[in-house]
């Protein structure tokens, strides 16, 4: 009706406020989720990174001012910038490739049906559910050698030489929240993992078997393809989480022996929290971000390669 | 292709027994339906062969030699599953070729055996589609297809075409015929479709409660079907069945009246009895000939026309092509053609010839 009406009458228009109002509705419903991202997401986000182009120390009171690309002058000649760089890779690396590794043996053993599966799938995501920074405690009092049995495991084991502690040994010590990090993010793929597997459905697999397909191949040919989006994906996600997460270093070595498990993430933290210069803390976020952005893209651009293939 | 060979084949789930010792040779090219209501152990008995299922008692011999202990793979058949079961990250080729790629066969191999298939089947057009983008009848096609590459001992179908519409359905069975009539190989087929069971079968297993209640032809099973279950499983619309005493000259059903039948047979007498008969030969009169009995509903269904009567407060239906049926009623008489009637005794076993 409302289109005959203006066929019928062209040059007939909608007086100005109302045509205000209209093209403005879109607008207007979605201002509140709009405003209310903008004051908590954009604001801190915007100080923050401002932060990083001024002299911010606390313990300096004339401090305060703006001093361009200086911080970043600083830390592109900062040997323990560089070494954190590098311990945030390995630290990374290492901890999502076992936690994706341990995580995927126990979900397939989880997928199988067996008496008291319920149980223990219950007890197997707990790990999930300590707070982190119990967790590292936890697991610094197992590295000790004075209340923690590791040690003296280790050393019955022939692994040590003395049962000595491990998060003290700097060149193990990186070894430390890794494990720690390990234990207690297995879970998250676990369960991820496992909730994909059972999706898939159970006659492929039958179908495979009568098609001539031992274990292996069942598993690398319909097992892997189904459970490539929800890998990708979760592990996309973990590597960003993982760089990100410096509590369990800050509780269990405070980034030692000698800046040894000094990450990135726990880097920013020692210069914002203990040495109180939250410019060049906000200065090394910003690198971190802009890092973590451009591995997001490329996963993304890959995922987005992979689904056209398809 | 093989002979299959099943001895005092047993199943059980813990207590629960699904199926209670099934016999069967299968002769080599036969193709033999498993037909039976839901929960009858068909399926079961598909999978034991298929080596899906463990077999819990007794023994299938494929050519000769015990299977019960190998895994499907090596057991060197073939199924087509009801969900198709297609891996849908691969194309319709690599669907088909997917067990001759596990064989390592030579890559020449198996592009003649999936382009002959292919060609069989219709499926050219396809071959890189994604079974995602395939219609159900063309998935059912690949799933075929993938059976045949690899030319097995015997194929296994688990109610193949189930999830299809009713005219696909019709054309994929006469597919499935013409292909069994092409290849000549050995068959096992699982439905709860009567009219596939009919329409494919060189014999059909008919089951009920995980025991076989007749193997036979098609036509054996129709017209001289060994026990009640048989008698009503078979035909559409389903049997009559008149349950009463046998005595001179008919059968004295439960509330006293008398149907008359002609001549049972006289070792029956004083018996309980049920008589039964099929829709197409019970014959219809006008009013007053043969025994009267009331019009309960007319149902034309184009081909004929499905009568529902009350023949002494029992309900008969009566299948005919003469449509004057369609205007009769609210009476009629009707009489029940000797040579036509199947007997079982109160066990439910077939009588007499």
């Amino acid at each position: 009706m409302s289109v005959a009406a203006t066929r019928g009458a062209p040059y007939h228009r909608k007086p100005w406020l109302k045509r205000m109002a209209d093209s403005s509705e879109p607008y207007l419903y979605s201002a509140p989720a709009l405003i209310l991202i903008v004051v908590v997401m954009l604001v801190p986000l915007v100080l923050g990174i401002s932060y990083a182009f001024r002299d911010i120390q606390l313990l300096n009171p004339f401090s305060g001012g703006y001093i361009g690309l200086e911080h970043f002058r600083a830390l592109g000649q900062d040997d323990a910038f560089y070494r954190a760089l590098k311990n945030t890779l390995w630290w990374t690396g290492a901890s999502v490739l076992l936690q994706f590794v341990f995580g995927l043996i126990l979900a397939l053993l989880l997928d199988r049906p067996f008496w008291g599966r319920g149980v223990v799938q219950a007890l197997v995501f707990l790990p999930w559910a300590v707070p982190s920074f119990l967790a590292g405690l936890n697991w610094a009092w197992l590295f000790n050698p004075v209340i923690g049995p590791l040690p003296h495991w280790f050393f019955a084991l022939g692994l040590m030489d003395e049962p000595g502690n491990l998060l003290s040994d700097p060149r193990y010590a990186m070894w430390g929240p890794i494990i720690a990090n390990v234990w207690w993010g297995i879970p998250f793929f676990a369960i991820t993992l496992l909730a994909a597997l059972q999706a898939i459905p159970r006659d492929l697999y039958e179908a495979a078997s009568i098609d001539g397909a031992n274990w292996f191949q069942r598993f690398s040919s319909i097992t892997l393809p189904f459970l490539a989006p929800t890998i990708a994906i979760t592990v996309l996600l973990r590597t960003v989480w993982i760089s990100n997460f410096a509590d369990l270093i800050v509780v269990m070595t405070g980034g030692g022996p000698a800046d040894r498990t000094q990450i990135v993430a726990s880097y920013i933290f020692t210069q914002a929290f203990k040495r109180l210069d939250f410019g060049y803390a906000s200065a090394i976020a910003l690198v971190l971000l802009g890092l973590l952005m451009i591995y997001s893209m490329l996963i993304i651009l890959l995922r987005q390669s992979l689904i056209n293939k398809d | 292709m093989a002979s299959i060979d099943i001895k005092n084949l047993k199943k059980a789930y813990g207590t629960f027994s699904v199926l209670h010792g099934i016999d069967l040779l299968i002769k080599d090219g036969e193709f033999i339906v498993l037909v039976g209501p839901s929960g009858c152990g068909k399926s079961t008995l598909l999978r034991m062969i298929a080596g899906l299922e463990d077999v819990s008692e007794g023994e299938i011999q494929i050519d000769g030699l015990r299977v019960n202990e190998r895994h499907p793979k090596d057991r060197d058949i073939a199924m087509v599953f009801q969900s198709y079961a297609l891996y849908p990250h691969m194309t319709v080729a690599e669907n088909m070729s997917y067990s001759l790629r596990l064989r390592r066969a030579a890559k020449e191999t198996t592009a003649r055996a999936v382009s002959a298939a292919s060609q069989k089947l219709g499926l050219d057009p396809f071959l890189e589609r994604r079974p995602k983008a395939l219609s159900g009848g063309q998935r059912q096609r690949v799933a075929m297809g993938r059976a045949i590459v690899r030319q097995p001992k015997a194929f296994l179908f688990d109610e193949p075409l189930s999830n299809l519409d009713a005219r696909l359905r019709e054309q994929m069975r006469a597919e499935i015929k013409k292909m069994h009539a092409d290849l000549k190989a050995t068959s096992i087929y699982v439905t709860h479709d009567q009219i596939e069971a009919m329409t494919l079968a060189d014999r059909i297993v008919a089951m009920h409660g995980g025991v076989v209640q007749q193997v036979g032809s098609p036509l054996e099973l129709y017209d001289r079907p060994a026990n009640l279950f048989v008698a009503g499983f078979i035909g559409s619309p389903g049997m009559n069945f008149l349950e009463g005493r046998a005595e001179d000259g008919g059968l004295r059903l439960r509330d006293g009246s008398l149907v008359v039948l002609g001549a049972l047979s006289k070792d029956l007498k004083g018996q309980e009895v049920t008589v039964g008969v099929r829709p197409e030969h019970v014959v219809l009169h006008h009013e007053g000939e043969g025994m009267s009995a009331r019009v309960d509903l007319i149902e034309p269904t184009g081909f004929g026309i499905i009568v529902h009567l009350q023949l002494n407060g029992l309900p008969i239906k009566v299948f005919t092509l003469d449509r004057s049926a369609l205007s009769c009623g609210p009476n009629i008489g009707v009489t029940l053609p000797a040579e036509h009637l199947h007997l079982f005794d109160a066990q439910g076993i077939r009588q007499g010839a």
